[in-house]
């Protein structure tokens, strides 16, 4: 190992959403003089408005920084940034896999949380030196000794001299800064070897192209040289070498241990997936770096333009995103309710959630979205499998063999008082409990094995709800499973409406039907005549209700010749109407189809 | 063309109404009368060698309550400023209570002829619901008052869904007035309007709106009892004896000419729309400053003081308010009228939605006899959904 070698550190940063990972982050580049305070946002690191404004990250950013330390050396620290939420896993694990270190941030009020958890567990997987660090220390419902404690029941790893620190009042950012420099190793490698670097992040950028960001384990990188991505399979000539400190700054090399980034004129970055090895196609190394891993979208919905929006904007925004984002899926489908639209895969309900923000919020879209589905395996008489991801594509029953649905184990931990309520949504969710414990006194972590149909529905929401916050959760796929799982069908004045129906388990069908109902009652103006909705597993009705006929719909007042009037009062009517989907005669506005997925605390 | 002149006082303000008006005692009165003959003044000279005036409202607010003296020099000054035709309609609208006998002979022989009488309803307790400033014997005494001074011409407007009224209580209302046997009725559905006392009754939750059934089967009944009464419906919410419909009204539905003089007022001139001040204060002051007559093709936002508001339509503009103006008419619209007006057929027009059209033909709620286009009974009670279509 050269000298140079021994002065860099590749660590990141694992916390819970909101224990301030990004304030933490800010603190680090501006003791690092890298940035002056002056130049800085807010929350430097999560640089998407929507992730500021959510406070979570969901692209990484990662950053050089130099660090004099109290030795008198200088050191080379590069700060890799992690998604903080459960869809995200692997893409933790591969920025986990790009470093040495890892800060584990801990608030000193609220302790060890699940998601922070399962970070934890994959660096250990990663073998990395995890530092923990005990942050909000200047709160006054702050209980430092009991974070600590729990860090060490829980991921058993030493807290004793975990620093107490407020990143919020600059309290204690230098020790942190210490122990970095003190306890995470330098990075081993050979340059002189073939190169070997990691992708564990990769965007789109409109003038270079897909931008890698990468740490190279072996060799060396730089402009000109062709590169190989095993996995892909693909070559591509380097355009650009660089690091970014905080913004680009081309290198003449990246070299092992080191992390930067490389442009090569790729066009998307599911070409550059992250995960995948670089290597020189002249001289590739023989081996892999391992843990590669083709993320699958796990959740699809329909997304269609709302009245008045154009298909075709729709599309070129699904595009333009998937470019960025190798995990998105999209294609065309049909809807005979909606019309021309697209199915799209995600991974998890917060990608989804994302996503449809992003179309309305930046490309400014009018788009209406379906009710989330998992990928169904079904079955048939004949032995043939088909997969499926939208519940209007259901072969008729007759020719099912069995449906199978995703099972996931989620982790869930929560304060203890809240043990009996979650238990019980749980197993309404069909739930089946693996095991319970006692992390500390007052907090349990609770694992279950639930179908994935459950958890993207309203679990999520339910036990923040429950729970009032405290509640975390995590989950990841174990198995199909044959399962008895229904197509249920809304029907609007006898017209069934492709874009509401749903799979759902046998035993939810009656709640779900008539929740939907109820739902949409509320919902849907009355109409000159009495609109029956009809919930429906085939030919069987289980739910019904009935929007009341009429509404006042005659202007009957003039008012000495003010025709402007009339007119303001007819316009604002079809801008309402604008905003309603016509199904047969019945006109139903475009929240109804969000309305019937929210969480309903008091049902 | 039409004149309305509005008179923007009243006793006190009716718990429904949006309208502009004010208590105001003589000296505000003869101020705004003042401003308003300098208004009348401005345009009489831009328009009475090109158009007579065949009709004449005089609408509020409650114009009866206006002095006798001061009405008299508003009709001098229209008389002398316009060319009227012979046979001129000429409407005040009053309510009950503020009328007497020196009054009535008054009018009658300023010309005025026609006499609205809101009343709105016979029943004491909804009178008083209302807020209304006068009891069901007020309005009967004034109406025989009326008739015997000699006013042969006479509507009565009424008022269905006010919160409280049953269907026995409405059924009541219209046999009432039926055998009063006025020449005019208005039936209109009360409309709870932001500002009002009963929009914040509602808000409050203190005050139930009528449902819309309950709205639309009053209504049913006054269409139906009226025509066995021999009463015409000739516009969504008005009915009157052959030959009594009322014209000045009808020229707002037909795209025909009114300039409108006085507080708010709305004038619809050779496709232009324009309206006045809202403001009494600014509106007297604007009084101050008109000296001099309009000249001929002159704009009026430019040169009336008293205007603040004009639009110069489209041709989308002027067939869509066509439309949603003519439709009211229970005739509905002249389908050739229409094409020799704007140059293409209204399937033509509205190629983009015809579709729609023709459903609401094919399920009746319009009528399309190739000649006229016209709302059905049922087309009547969801006549704004429909008349949306025909907005571009």
């Amino acid at each position: 190992m050269n000298s140079y070698q021994q002065l860099i550190r590749n660590f990141c940063i694992i916390a819970h959403i909101d224990h301030g990972k990004s304030t933490l982050a800010d603190r680090i580049i501006e003791n690092t003089g890298l940035v002056s305070h002056r130049e800085m946002k807010e929350q430097f690191l999560d640089n998407m408005d929507l992730e500021r404004e959510r406070g979570i990250t969901i692209k990484l950013q990662t950053t050089r920084l130099a660090y004099r330390a109290k030795n008198g050396k200088e050191y080379i620290f590069n700060l890799i940034d992690t998604p903080g939420h459960v869809d995200f896993t692997y893409e933790v694990s591969r920025s986990l896999a790009a470093c040495e270190g890892a800060l584990l941030i801990v608030d000193a009020t609220q302790g060890v949380e699940a998601q922070t958890l399962a970070n934890v567990y994959l660096a250990l997987d990663e073998e990395l030196e995890i530092l923990p660090v005990i942050n909000k220390i200047d709160l006054a419902s702050a209980r430092p000794d009991e974070a600590k404690l729990e860090i060490e029941d829980i991921i058993g790893i030493d807290a004793h001299d975990a620093p107490l620190i407020s990143a919020k009042e600059g309290i204690g950012i230098e020790e942190v800064l210490e122990a970095v420099v003190e306890k995470v190793p330098a990075p081993s490698g050979d340059a002189g070897a073939k190169l070997k670097a990691l992708i564990f992040d990769s965007y789109y950028d409109n003038y270079r192209g897909v931008v890698i960001y990468t740490r190279v384990f072996d060799g060396k990188v730089k402009k000109g040289d062709v590169i190989r991505l095993m996995n892909t399979k693909k070559k591509y000539e380097v355009t650009e070498v660089g690091v970014y400190s905080p913004g680009p700054m081309p290198v003449s090399e990246l070299s092992a241990g080191e992390v930067g980034y490389i442009c090569a004129s790729i066009k998307q970055v599911a070409d550059a997936r992250v995960g995948d090895t670089i290597t020189l196609d002249q001289d590739p190394t023989e081996e892999a770096l391992p843990g590669y891993k083709k993320v699958q979208p796990m959740v699809y919905c329909g997304i269609y333009p709302a009245e008045g929006e154009k298909y075709e904007n729709v599309k070129d925004a699904l595009e333009k995103l998937q470019v960025n984002d190798a995990a998105f899926h999209f294609e065309p489908e049909t809807s005979t309710a909606l019309g021309f639209g697209f199915r799209c895969g995600f991974l998890g309900l917060l990608h989804m959630e994302i996503i449809v923000e992003r179309l309305e919020r930046e490309f400014d879209l009018g788009i209406i979205t379906t009710s989330p589905s998992v990928i169904y395996k079904v079955v048939m008489n004949d032995g043939t499998e088909e997969m499926i991801q939208n519940p209007s594509n259901l072969p008729s029953p007759l020719l099912i063999n069995h449906i199978q649905e995703p099972i996931v184990k989620a982790d869930i931990m929560i304060p203890k008082e809240y043990v009996g309520s979650i238990m019980e949504i749980c197993q309404e969710r069909r739930g089946k409990m693996l095991h319970m414990e006692y992390i500390t006194e007052s907090r349990v972590a609770l694992h279950y094995e639930m179908p994935l149909n459950e958890v993207i529905y309203d679990f999520f929401d339910a036990l923040k709800s429950k729970t009032r916050g405290y509640g975390s959760l995590d989950y990841e796929f174990v198995r199909y499973e044959k399962s008895n799982v229904v197509k249920m069908d809304i029907l609007l004045n006898k017209d069934l409406v492709d874009a509401f129906s749903m799979i759902v388990h046998e035993s939810k069908a009656y709640n779900r039907g008539r929740f939907v109902c109820e739902k949409l009652k509320q919902i849907i103006p009355p109409h000159q005549f009495e609109v029956p909705i009809q919930a429906s597993i085939g030919q069987k009705v289980i739910a019904r209700e009935t929007v009341k006929a009429y509404r006042k719909d005659v202007l009957a007042k003039c008012y000495g010749g003010d025709i402007s009037r009339k007119r303001k009062l007819l316009e604002k009517q079809k801008e309402g109407k604008k905003r309603m989907r016509q199904f047969g005669s019945v006109e139903v506005p475009q929240e109804a189809f969000t309305a019937v997925l929210k969480y309903d605390d008091n049902k | 063309m039409g004149l309305y002149l509005h008179i923007p006082f009243c006793i006190r303000k009716c718990n429904y109404c949006d309208f502009l008006s004010f208590p105001a005692d003589y000296d505000h009165q003869k101020a705004y009368i003042d401003a308003l003959r300098k208004e009348i003044v401005l345009y009489s000279d831009m328009y009475h060698n090109e158009y007579y005036v065949d009709s004449i409202f005089i609408g509020g607010g409650t114009p009866s309550l206006l002095n006798i003296g001061l009405l008299r020099d508003l009709t001098k000054e229209l008389t002398s400023g316009f060319d009227l035709a012979k046979d001129t309609e000429i409407t005040i609208e009053s309510n009950p209570k503020t009328l007497n006998k020196e009054k009535l002979e008054a009018y009658l022989e300023m010309g005025i002829n026609r006499l609205s009488i809101g009343t709105q309803s016979f029943d004491n307790e909804l009178l008083t619901r209302l807020g209304r400033a006068h009891s069901a014997k007020d309005f009967f005494d004034n109406y025989s008052l009326a008739r015997k001074c000699g006013f042969l011409n006479i509507n009565i407007d009424l008022m269905f869904s006010i919160p409280g009224q049953t269907m026995e209580h409405w059924k009541e209302t219209l046999r009432t007035a039926a055998d009063l046997a006025p020449e005019h009725l208005s039936f209109y559905s009360l409309q709870i309007e932001e500002g009002t006392p009963f929009f914040q009754m509602k808000e409050e939750g203190t005050l139930v709106e009528t449902d819309g059934r309950e709205d639309r089967e009053m209504y049913h009944y006054a269409q139906t009892f009226l025509n066995e009464k021999e009463y015409l419906h000739y516009e969504i919410s008005n009915a009157s004896r052959a030959g009594y419909q009322c014209r000045h009204n009808l020229k707002y539905w037909s795209m025909e000419n009114y300039l409108g003089l006085g507080l708010g007022a709305h004038s619809f001139m050779n496709g232009e729309r324009f309206s006045n001040e809202t403001d009494l204060k600014a509106y007297i002051k604007a009084g101050g400053i008109a000296e001099q007559p309009m000249g001929k093709n002159t704009s009026c936002i430019v040169s009336s003081p008293f205007t603040v508001w004009n639009h110069v339509n489209s041709r989308e503009d002027d067939i869509s308010e066509y439309l949603f103006t003519g439709l009211r008419k229970i005739e509905g619209v002249d389908l050739n009228e229409f094409h020799a007006r704007f140059g293409e057929s209204i399937k033509e027009v509205y190629a983009h939605n015809w579709n729609q059209m023709e459903r609401y033909i094919r399920e009746k709620y319009l009528v399309n006899t190739g000649n006229r286009l016209r709302f059905t009974k049922k087309g009547i009670d969801i006549s704004n959904t429909i008349l949306t279509e025909f907005i571009f």
